[in-house]
């Protein structure tokens, strides 16, 4: 079930690197859906702690987080923010399934619970603890794979009621990932500031 | 005719609705930045700017009207005496939100203190400048195309 699939993914998958889309689903007004924003990127990550989000369309943003500290880069904005990596990370999906290095450390920050299979994966509910209220629920699925579970997908309920889903492809499990995609250098003449 | 509003077109005439990220920097001691995600509908005295993060969950959802100005984060709502004053509290300066109505549309509105350059609004870009008071804060603004 999820349960065990997240347990064997946090325990066997120490790196790994996809492709994803995510999609933006805001909340819907008087009876009318929400709007949605697509964008794609890819992901890469080496537990515990290290990860990246490299978005390539529409625009352009870097996410990295190199153990420490979590960098925030815009292109078209030329900004660069950063911050404390455990001040942020803890009850975000990425400590999910990048930065954690065990279930226990997981449910430090979560109350975990199983759900039934979907679309072909195995998924649980991850109901962040922490009382910053800025999430509902994290829902992780699991799609089986060749060498051990792998990443399908990170469905995101926020409080206002926004959606964002982040479905993965092309999942490399245990990816040599270089550890050069885990530092970040702020890119010359880019305002890097803390946030 | 209103612009279409799929794929995210930067404005949507029928909503006046604006999306695309911000970013601001005040050379404060130590320097402070914030970058989001946005959306800003309504009309200058009655409207609304929804921040969100870049994984896509909503930050903080501005609402303001004449004589109330709320911000709703998480579970908590809280009150402030303008918008100016709740655009501080979010992003560190208080970013002249009613004048962006005016300064997205490439028309030029005064704001004491601030200087906007519209130049670049056919790119899609916006940038304005707070000489004063101190410290010194530049708001920096790209729409989606």
């Amino acid at each position: 079930g999820g349960l065990d699939s997240l347990a064997q993914f946090v325990k066997d998958t120490r790196s790994g690197k996809a492709n994803f889309t995510q999609v933006v689903t805001a909340p819907g007004k008087d009876g009318q859906p929400g709007r949605s924003k697509t964008q794609t990127g890819t992901f890469e990550f080496q537990r515990p702690g290290k990860f990246r989000f490299t978005y390539a369309k529409p625009f352009e943003q870097t996410i990295v987080a190199d153990g420490k500290t979590l960098w925030l880069y815009d292109v078209d904005l030329n900004q660069v923010t950063s911050r404390q990596q455990e001040q942020v990370l803890g009850s975000t999906p990425a400590a999910i399934v990048a930065a954690a290095p065990d279930v226990k450390a997981l449910e430090k920050d979560f109350t975990l619970a199983e759900e039934p299979e979907k679309d072909g994966q195995q998924w649980v509910k991850a109901t962040p603890k922490s009382r910053d209220g800025q999430l509902q629920t994290i829902r992780v699925g699991f799609k089986p794979g060749s060498k051990g579970p792998e990443l399908g997908t990170l469905d995101i309920l926020d409080s206002f009621g926004q959606r964002s889903v982040l479905t993965f492809s092309g999942f490399d499990v245990n990816a040599a990932v270089p550890t050069s995609q885990f530092v970040f250098t702020p890119p010359k003449g880019a305002d890097v500031l803390k946030q | 005719c209103a612009t279409s509003t799929k794929g995210g077109a930067s404005f949507d005439a029928e909503t006046n609705r604006w999306s695309g990220r911000l970013a601001l920097n005040v050379a404060s001691e130590p320097p402070q930045s914030f970058s989001a995600g946005f959306e800003l509908s309504g009309q200058p005295d009655k409207g609304e700017l929804r921040l969100t993060s870049p994984l896509g969950n909503i930050l903080g959802v501005m609402q303001w009207q004449p004589g109330q100005a709320l911000l709703s984060q998480g579970e908590q709502v809280r009150q402030f005496d303008s918008v100016e004053a709740l655009a501080a509290e979010v992003t560190g300066a208080p970013i002249p939100v009613r004048a962006l109505f005016a300064w997205l549309r490439g028309q030029p509105e005064e704001v004491t203190g601030w200087q906007a350059d519209l130049g670049q609004l056919p790119a899609g870009r916006l940038s304005a400048q707070r000489q004063m008071p101190l410290p010194t804060a530049e708001l920096r603004i790209v729409l989606d195309r």
